[in-house]
């Protein structure tokens, strides 16, 4: 059975002129899923979050959340939805816990129990003085002002922004909680890795149009692998070009040249070079970044 | 639900710093703007010019009054000397009767005529064209056939004389039919006196400002001095009226200082004190008199017309100034520098900059700045509605205003109250309205504020319209001043009126509230009209436009 849509767009376009928007987007996003979001600068990420937060007004097409339109119905949507903004900019108010109380009066919360939790979790300072925290107590804050009531759709705007790398490794083990209490999660980023590690599926935007939408899960389970293997003798590597190898990249300047291979063949290859004197040889792996940018640099050539 | 109490008291602790300092030096001010003008006599200066022009009024007034009584006198004099030259001349003698018939017949012959053609007793105006025709006919023959033995009287002098004795017929037919000399000649003089007594009456009515009272009171002095007169003529056969010239001007003299000293009543138990000043001020205006009535004679003896002697014999500080100096210094007599000082310096300008400010501040910072900063996103991203957001907002500003207003009137009232209530400059309700008006427009221009920042989404925009055009009105307030009617000539360029057409300060008329009436209402509606619709449109604006969060 297909599980519910939490959240699709449909032709979303938003021109703003001169090639700068968002044009029409399609994506659906399913309960309990974890859609990642990645771009360029400017490449019409937050444009498309502020469409399905409703704060504007589609020119064409439309974004529902759970069914109901995101510009029309955006006060109740609220009701399931949690925003981490990609600015972080607070109300003019005196420390941490002034806000996230405020906050919490906003947001009609009782207990502010899995808000004392996100704190403890993220080592964040709550009494600090707003205007004087640096970025990532500021976006620790906006964390956990943004998670502590529990919803069941999250709306990631960067998140990971000002943080650490200790810290990002406390966000993923929260967004795999997250996930583990079946959250629908949109986020958006400028980093492969950490989408690769949390997302389901991850959507490429650039200049305002949908790439690609790959699945993270089908990447991972690939067999096939690639390594770059640079000869130390110019005989040996044009010996090794005559093998029947799928030679993906070739540097004859270096001796070089990237093939790609099945893990099934590993033995058989690794056989043939104890023939061969080698400078190096190392595995390209084959992850979402690596993905992402063939598919630009395939559909860059294509325009031309 | 359009309110969010959350937001609200968010919007309170962003604020309230800004609220305490703006209403905490309004009210400061205020206070020491009232009770140190209160406790300073700043009108002093004003009241002392004032009491300038009172006293030159009043001089001129009494210089015309013995002037007035002055002519009565003399002219009196001629008239008894008309009537007894008319009853005793040798030339009339014996004739007196048939010239009273002679009168009497005309002035009958004249009225049919009238009443034939009109089908009508004449009456008013026709009357009395009856009576200056019918006078001047019966002159002329009587002129011709007296020739020189009327002496230094001319034709014209006749036909004045000629005119009493028809007045004397009209309103007293019995003793004018008398064949007692001196019984007509007593009904003459009755009759006489009431003519000087209208036409003094008439001529103190034509006068500028000039009440029933002091008409009557000038007309009965000329009365009495005419009286005077026709006692004091001797008959004589050679008649010269310079000779009774000097006797003219001690009666009159003496008759001002006697009303003036009796006017302080001083009986037998009056004090030496009370006494020297009635005699100082009855020698002061006896003084005035003499001199007016000197002056005319010299402008009189030097060939000057009776119109031009008078003229300079009245003339009083003020009239031998500029005319335009005179006003200028008339109105600086008349400003009120506390409605000056507190209405439209305070109440419309130095009072509400510091509320303006907090309003210009405040009214961004509540939605453009949020927006601008991002921080609007906090509270959009709970399931708080737009239309929410806005009205809450639009309540705090204006909660937080009429707060501030509220602790601004109780100062002001307080105020007035130490300096002496309702017997200071401005009285309460005056000042209740100076605070209403002063909210209305900070009203006004909260709600200009508002829109601007519900429709702009960046501050620099929502300040720089918002925040720029108040700051311009007020500016204009300011330069117009120098145009208003609030300040005196001496100071006023009326082009700089211009500026107050610039602003919606203007619609608060704080001199309209000092004048009475309720004129000034109108403005106040329209200001709170202002307020109410750009309230209204902001709310509408930040409801449907993209919010960059």
């Amino acid at each position: 059975m297909e599980k519910e849509e939490v959240i699709t767009a449909e032709n979303l376009t938003k021109d703003y002129g001169q090639g700068r928007g968002i044009f029409d987007l399609n994506f659906s996003i399913k309960k309990g899923e974890t859609f990642g979001f990645v771009g360029t600068n400017g490449s019409g990420k937050t444009t498309t979050i502020r469409h399905i937060m409703g704060f504007i007004k589609p020119q064409k097409g439309s974004v529902k959340v759970l069914s109901k339109d995101a510009w029309r119905s955006s006060c109740e949507i609220k009701k399931d939805v949690s925003y981490i903004p990609g600015e972080i900019a607070f109300p003019d108010l005196k420390d941490g816990i002034t806000f996230l109380k405020n906050q919490a009066e906003l947001l009609g919360l009782k207990s502010l129990d899995y808000a004392n939790y996100l704190i403890k979790k993220l080592q964040l300072d709550p009494s600090a003085n707003l205007k004087r925290m640096s970025k990532g107590m500021k976006q620790k804050t906006a964390i956990v002002a943004a998670l502590m009531s529990d919803k069941d759709i999250l709306i990631l705007d960067e998140p990971t922004t000002g943080l650490d790398p200790l810290m990002r490794e406390t966000f993923i083990e929260l967004i795999f909680e997250q996930k583990a209490k079946g959250k629908t999660i949109f986020m958006s980023s400028q980093m492969f890795d950490e989408l690769e590690l949390t997302c389901d599926r991850v959507a490429l935007i650039y200049n305002g149009r949908i790439v690609d939408i790959a699945d993270v899960n089908e990447l991972k389970s690939s067999t096939l692998r690639t390594y770059k293997i640079e000869f130390l003798q110019k005989t040996d590597y044009q010996k090794f070009k005559r093998l029947s190898y799928k030679i993906v990249r070739d540097q004859k300047q270096y001796n070089q040249v990237t093939i790609q291979i099945d893990d099934s063949k590993i033995n058989r290859l690794f056989k043939t070079l104890k023939n061969y004197k080698l400078k190096f040889i190392s595995e390209i792996k084959f992850n979402l970044e690596k993905h992402f940018t063939d598919i630009l640099a395939k559909q860059l050539k294509g325009g031309e | 639900m359009f309110f969010s109490k959350a937001l609200f008291k968010q919007s309170m602790k962003a604020n309230w710093v800004k609220w305490l300092s703006v209403t905490l030096a309004t009210c400061v001010m205020l206070a020491i703007v009232i009770i140190v003008l209160g406790s300073l006599s700043i009108n002093d200066i004003r009241d002392s010019l004032k009491n300038v022009f009172t006293q030159a009024d009043q001089e001129a007034e009494l210089k015309t009054g013995a002037i007035d009584s002055y002519d009565a006198y003399l002219s009196s004099v001629e008239f008894e000397n008309g009537i007894v030259t008319l009853t005793s001349n040798t030339f009339w003698d014996g004739q007196f009767f048939s010239i009273k018939d002679t009168i009497t017949n005309t002035y009958d012959q004249n009225k049919a005529a009238y009443e034939q053609q009109n089908g009508a007793q004449p009456e008013g105006e026709a009357l009395l064209q009856i009576q200056a025709e019918s006078s001047s006919q019966v002159a002329a023959s009587l002129y011709q056939m007296a020739g020189s033995m009327l002496g230094d009287a001319t034709e014209a002098d006749l036909a004045q004389l000629v005119n009493i004795l028809i007045l004397t017929y009209e309103n007293n037919p019995t003793s004018f039919a008398d064949e007692n000399a001196s019984t007509i000649v007593a009904a003459i003089n009755a009759q006489y006196y009431d003519f000087v007594y209208q036409t003094a009456y008439d001529q103190s009515m034509a006068e500028e400002g000039a009440t029933e009272l002091s008409a009557t009171v000038a007309a009965s002095s000329a009365k009495q001095i005419a009286e005077k007169g026709v006692g004091a003529y001797v008959p004589s056969a050679s008649f010269d009226i310079s000779s009774y010239k000097a006797g003219a001007q001690n009666t009159v003299n003496q008759m001002l200082y006697d009303q003036v000293y009796g006017s302080f009543n001083i009986t037998e138990s009056s004090t030496d004190e009370e006494r020297l000043e009635a005699q100082q001020n009855a020698i002061a205006v006896k003084v005035i008199s003499n001199t007016a009535i000197s002056t005319y004679e010299l402008w009189l003896s030097e060939g000057a017309s009776v119109e031009d002697a008078r003229i300079e014999a009245t003339a009083s500080i003020t009239d031998q100034i500029d005319l335009e100096v005179a006003e200028a210094l008339s109105e600086l007599g008349n400003m009120d520098i506390y409605g000056l000082i507190i209405g439209s310096i305070f109440y419309r300008i130095a009072g509400i900059l510091l509320p303006m400010v907090y309003v210009i501040m405040t009214a961004n910072g509540l939605l453009a700045g949020q927006v601008d900063s991002g921080s609007m996103a906090y509270v959009l991203s709970t399931p708080t509605k737009r239309r929410t957001v806005s009205t809450t907002q639009m309540l705090y500003l204006l909660v937080s205003l009429l707060a501030m207003f509220l602790l601004v009137t109780a100062v002001s009232v307080v105020s007035i109250w130490i300096v002496g209530g309702n017997t200071f400059a401005i009285n309460f309700g005056e000042i209740l309205f100076f605070n209403l008006g002063a909210f209305l427009t900070m009203f006004a221009f909260a709600g200009f504020c508002f829109m601007c920042s519900a429709i702009f989404n960046r501050t620099k925009y929502s300040m720089s319209i918002g925040g720029g055009i108040s700051m311009f009105m007020l500016v204009c307030t300011i330069l117009g001043l120098f145009g208003s009617q609030v300040v005196p000539a001496a100071m006023r360029i009326d082009q700089m009126n211009f500026f107050n057409y610039l602003s919606i300060i203007t619609l608060f008329d704080t001199s309209a509230i000092l004048a009475g009436g309720f004129n000034f209402l109108i403005g106040f509606g329209v200001l709170a009209l202002i307020g109410i619709v750009t309230f209204i449109i902001g709310t509408f604006v930040f409801d449907k436009k993209d919010l960059p969060l």
